[in-house]
């Protein structure tokens, strides 16, 4: 039989008809789907930039200036306790991102031994700074990525614990985000560079994502839903979700950062409209449950146990558990009550019973014992300020207007001398 | 039909009633058009009993429901959903439906006629894919029974992929369509059109069409081979029409694949779908081994397929060798590539197996050419009447309702448990074995949060990990059922056995259902 020759008139023909129908239709993709074409194509995730548009992030005001629950004397008598008098060397980022996130990056100390918020904040961000306080064999705590700088976190030495603490703390903190970052390589990097690179490599399901979760809450808003960089649409609904999956219990300090993230989104809906109607009602339904279990839970001096999520029974049968523990539930849960409505508060006389046992250990707790645990202490700290409807770092300049600083024997002796091996490298930091 | 009586006298030595004439004379005066060999009664009664088998096998509780639920959720919603919409634990993942059309018509089929209709669709499809190759068998051979023993080659070779009802059917049928299409004799310029149109359909039954770009891109490469080879001269590729054909088709085709509701992101989506890490866990995306029955089939094919490739007198072209090597190695990485090696394989162990019993035949007399008599028509459509009459959905467009669900479904389906679980839905997350995520998806409570179903893809990896790891009882099982909250468990005692005696002994939970195919429990204080 014979064949029917192909002209080149129906090849050239076949050959733009082809073209034209790819053309088309990678035009009228959407920009979501050319980014994942490319990424499929190359092997490697494309994600655009998540447009932020605040250079500082926004901050969740306290809600209550309550002299009840706490004096000024009192918040002064804690806060002088929590200054962030850390040894220069081998300064932990955990600390370091605790003392930041209590006394904002603009506080300045009258006391020689406490560094300043400026000072913390680089060796954070700056590679040259940590180095100086490490040295060249630890493992750099910023990681140069392809497009962006992600941050080292594991419990190994010089790295941060918890997964985007660095970013919430230093976002807590008042940052920038033109703010430079300098990684081992890259100088040209800001914090909206390891915003967005936290944004594209985070995980929904991972452990830990209350942190995430308030650093993209306080910078991102009024964007609503992002994408990672494995595609997933990320939203403050789905965060929330997370939020509340699993019992009170699980969680980093025993479960009571989720309460204060939740808190936080809460509260940046009600400008942001960042959750859905029926999300709000579950999470706030979810925090009632919290006050309940909180309500019930309290024991005797004032505290809140570990387990407070077993209500009555946490409180009918305490815990034979390390003061610590304590210090950690009753920090945390004061904290995102000062910032939470009064119908999530548990009793006043509660609040007052709590807060009194806090400020009265805080202060007769010695200075080497804070040292070893500040992260908990922070909490108390800054939790403490916020029920002043203040922060640590205004309220401590106020303070020392009126009440200046007067340097003791011991301060001048310390000042003088290198104090590293006061910061022991066991002390338990579970945060 | 009509038949008519010569009149005959009786014999002599049988009296018989007048009345009666001798139906030994009947003459066979059907048009020309209605006479029929005995071999197309011979592949009706194997096709129709391939369909019959095939709609009394039970629907498996796999996949088929987890589409049904998809269906239902297009249907009702008017649109494609962008992010995963039935499995609570992967919102905003995104999601490309590449089976949309097959799962709307499969739930126009069960809400216009229940399950009989999945029962008809699933037979259909496989019943179509066999007529198909049957048909291009014995066009190519003109050897009955070797044409048959093709088809029995072929399904030996799918037989467990032909276990589970899916959109991959509506994939196969495609495939088979192509192949059928591309091994014929003769060119037909319909091909022109006909194959961009199956392209167009298949990209948006299943997104298995690559595959069919495959195949035309072997056909290509393979005659491109041949030419080169023949004539030792490149430029000869350039000026073959058959070559260019296969170029344009496939172009053609692979244009056409891009008419469906995603665009080119659909090549995306498959292109990325296909290394997902949570496959390596299912045993379908596993390699190929002699441990599965496909294994066996496979290797014992494989064999056959070298006999005959020793002793053909045909020549072998290179896109067959492509064919064969490219799909088998495929077939070795991912055992569920078989749906595709399969047909290729029966396809030239049919072409080859008849050109060598040909050779071996030609050496006798040659046989009388078969004679066509209305008879086998008469008897072909009655077997297609009977075939079709006695089956699910004949009995129920014939009688009406006929729906006898426990018994159209497959025993490993959680029928009693799922009615349990309609009786006290389940607050918050469940926790379920992945098999039966699509059937509670599609018959449990309608605010039922499945842990994971069948679509593994759309599972983020961490859920898919805890998921194996609770399934395993491997450490820390307990801890993850409580990160997610989970009330809930409903699993096999068939495959979860460790797991079910943990839950048992465990005070935190209570034992809500149990028969021999499921087992529920509920935690004591729920989370």
């Amino acid at each position: 039989m014979k064949t029917r020759r192909i002209s080149l008139r129906t090849f050239v023909a076949v050959q733009l008809l082809v073209t034209a129908a790819f053309a088309v239709s990678y035009a009228g993709l959407s920009h979501e789907s050319e980014e994942r074409l490319q990424a499929a194509l190359t092997g490697h995730e494309v994600v655009s930039n998540i447009p932020v548009e605040r250079v500082k992030p926004l901050c969740i005001d306290p809600l209550y200036d309550d002299p009840e629950v706490v004096s000024d004397e009192q918040l002064a008598a804690v806060l002088e306790k929590i200054l962030p008098r850390f040894s220069p060397k081998e300064l932990k980022p955990n600390f370091v991102e605790h003392a930041l996130r209590t006394w904002g990056v603009e506080a300045t100390f009258d006391d020689p031994r406490a560094i300043s918020g400026i000072a913390l904040r680089d060796v954070l961000i700056d590679h040259g700074h940590f180095l100086q306080s490490w040295n060249e064999e630890t493992v750099p705590l910023l990681v140069d990525r392809p497009e962006g700088i992600s941050i080292r976190y594991d419990r190994t030495s010089g790295g941060s614990v918890h997964h985007d603490h660095w970013l919430a703390s230093l976002t807590e903190a008042g940052i920038s985000r033109d703010e430079p970052v300098f990684a081992p390589a890259r100088r040209d990097m800001t914090i909206n560079d390891v915003l967005q690179e936290a944004a594209r490599d985070f995980r929904l399901d991972e452990r830990e994502t209350e942190w995430s979760a308030m650093a993209f809450g306080l910078w991102l808003p009024p964007v609503k839903t992002w994408r990672t960089a494995d595609g997933r649409q990320i939203s403050f609904d789905l965060l929330a979700q997370r939020l509340l999956r699993g019992h009170k219990r699980f969680g980093v300090c025993s479960g009571t950062h989720r309460v204060y993230s939740m808190m936080v989104l809460l509260r940046l809906d009600d400008d942001f409209d960042i959750l859905s109607d029926a999300t709000y009602d579950t999470v706030y339904a979810h925090l009632e449950s919290v006050r309940d279990a909180i309500v019930a839970s309290q024991l005797e001096d004032g505290s809140w146990p570990s387990n407070w999520p077993s209500g009555a029974d946490a409180a009918a049968n305490p815990l034979d558990e390390a003061v610590y523990k304590k210090v950690i539930a009753t920090g945390h849960h004061l904290e995102w009550l000062a910032i939470a409505p009064k119908e999530l508060h548990p009793p006043h006389e509660q609040i007052l019973k709590a807060a009194d046992w806090a400020i009265n250990h805080t202060v007769e707790r010695p200075e080497s014992g804070i040292r070893k645990q500040y992260t908990f202490y922070s909490h108390v700290g800054k939790a403490l300020a916020l029920w002043r409807g203040t922060q640590p770092a205004h309220f401590w300049r106020e303070w020392r207007k009126a009440h200046p600083y007067e340097p003791t024997k011991t301060d001048a002796a310390e000042a003088g001398r290198s104090t590293g091996s006061d910061l022991p490298t066991d002390s338990p930091s579970n945060h | 039909m009509s038949t008519t009586l010569p009149e005959v006298e009786a014999p002599i030595s049988e009296p018989q009633s007048p009345e009666l004439p001798d139906a030994t004379y009947l003459e066979d005066q059907t048009p020309d058009w209605f006479k029929t060999p005995r071999s197309l009664f011979g592949f009706t009664t194997v096709i129709g009993a391939i369909y019959w088998i095939f709609s009394y096998r039970p629907l498996w509780h796999t996949d088929l429901w987890g589409h049904l639920s998809y269906g239902r959720l297009l249907w009702q919603g008017q649109r494609l959903p962008s992010t995963e919409p039935l499995m609570p634990l992967s919102s905003g993942v995104p999601f490309v439906d590449t089976a949309w059309l097959s799962q709307l018509i499969g739930y126009g089929a069960i809400s216009a006629f229940g399950i009989p209709a999945m029962q008809f669709l699933y037979a259909g499809s496989i019943t179509l894919c066999v007529a198909l190759l049957a048909w291009r068998f014995f066009r190519r051979t003109g050897n009955t029974w070797i044409s048959i023993a093709g088809l029995a080659a072929f399904v030996w070779l799918n037989w467990q992929q032909l276990f589970v009802i899916r959109p991959q059917l509506a994939g196969l049928v495609c495939f088979v369509s192509l192949l059928v299409m591309m091994t014929s004799r003769h060119w037909s310029r319909a091909n022109w059109v006909v194959v961009p149109l199956l392209f167009a359909l298949w990209a948006n039954l299943h997104g298995s069409f690559p595959v069919g770009l495959a195949f035309l891109g072997c056909l290509f490469v393979g005659r491109a081979c041949d030419v080169a080879w023949k004539t030792r001269s490149l430029g000869s590729i350039v000026r073959d029409t058959k070559v260019k054909r296969y170029f344009l088709l496939a172009e053609l085709a692979a244009a056409a694949a891009l008419l469906n509701p995603y665009g080119l992101a659909l090549y995306a989506e498959i292109l990325s779908v296909s290394g997902n890490a949570n496959f390596a866990d299912l045993v379908e995306w596993e390699p190929l081994t002699l441990r599965m029955r496909q294994g066996w089939a496979a290797a014992a094919i494989a064999m056959a397929l070298m006999f005959v490739y020793r002793r053909t007198p045909r020549r072998v072209s290179t896109a067959e060798v492509l064919l064969l090597l490219g799909f088998g190695a495929a077939t070795l990485w991912i055992s569920r590539m078989i749906v595709w090696w399969a047909p290729v394989a029966a396809y030239y162990l049919v072409l080859h197996g008849g050109a060598v019993w040909k050779r071996h035949r030609s050496r006798r007399p040659l046989a009388e050419p078969p004679t066509r008599r209305s008879l086998w028509s008469v008897v072909s459509l009655g077997s297609i009447w009977i075939f079709f009459a006695y089956t699910p959905f004949g009995i129920t467009v014939l009688h009406g309702s006929n729906e006898r669900f426990e018994r159209s479904v497959s025993t490993e389906t959680p029928v009693e448990a799922v009615k349990y679980l309609n009786e006290y839905p389940p607050v918050g997350q469940i926790f379920n074995t992945y098999e039966w995520g699509d059937y509670l998806t599609w018959a449990g409570p309608k605010s039922l949060q499945v842990f994971v179903a069948s679509h593994v893809h759309l599972v983020p990896r961490e859920v898919w990990q805890d998921y194996l790891a609770v399934i395993n009882v491997s450490s820390g099982w307990e801890g993850i059922l409580d990160r997610y909250s989970v009330n809930t468990i409903i699993v096999d005692p068939l495959r979860r056995e460790a797991l079910i005696d943990r839950l048992r002994r465990d005070d935190q939970w209570t034992l809500g259902f149990e028969d021999n195919r499921a087992v529920v429990f509920n935690r004591r204080n729920p989370i």
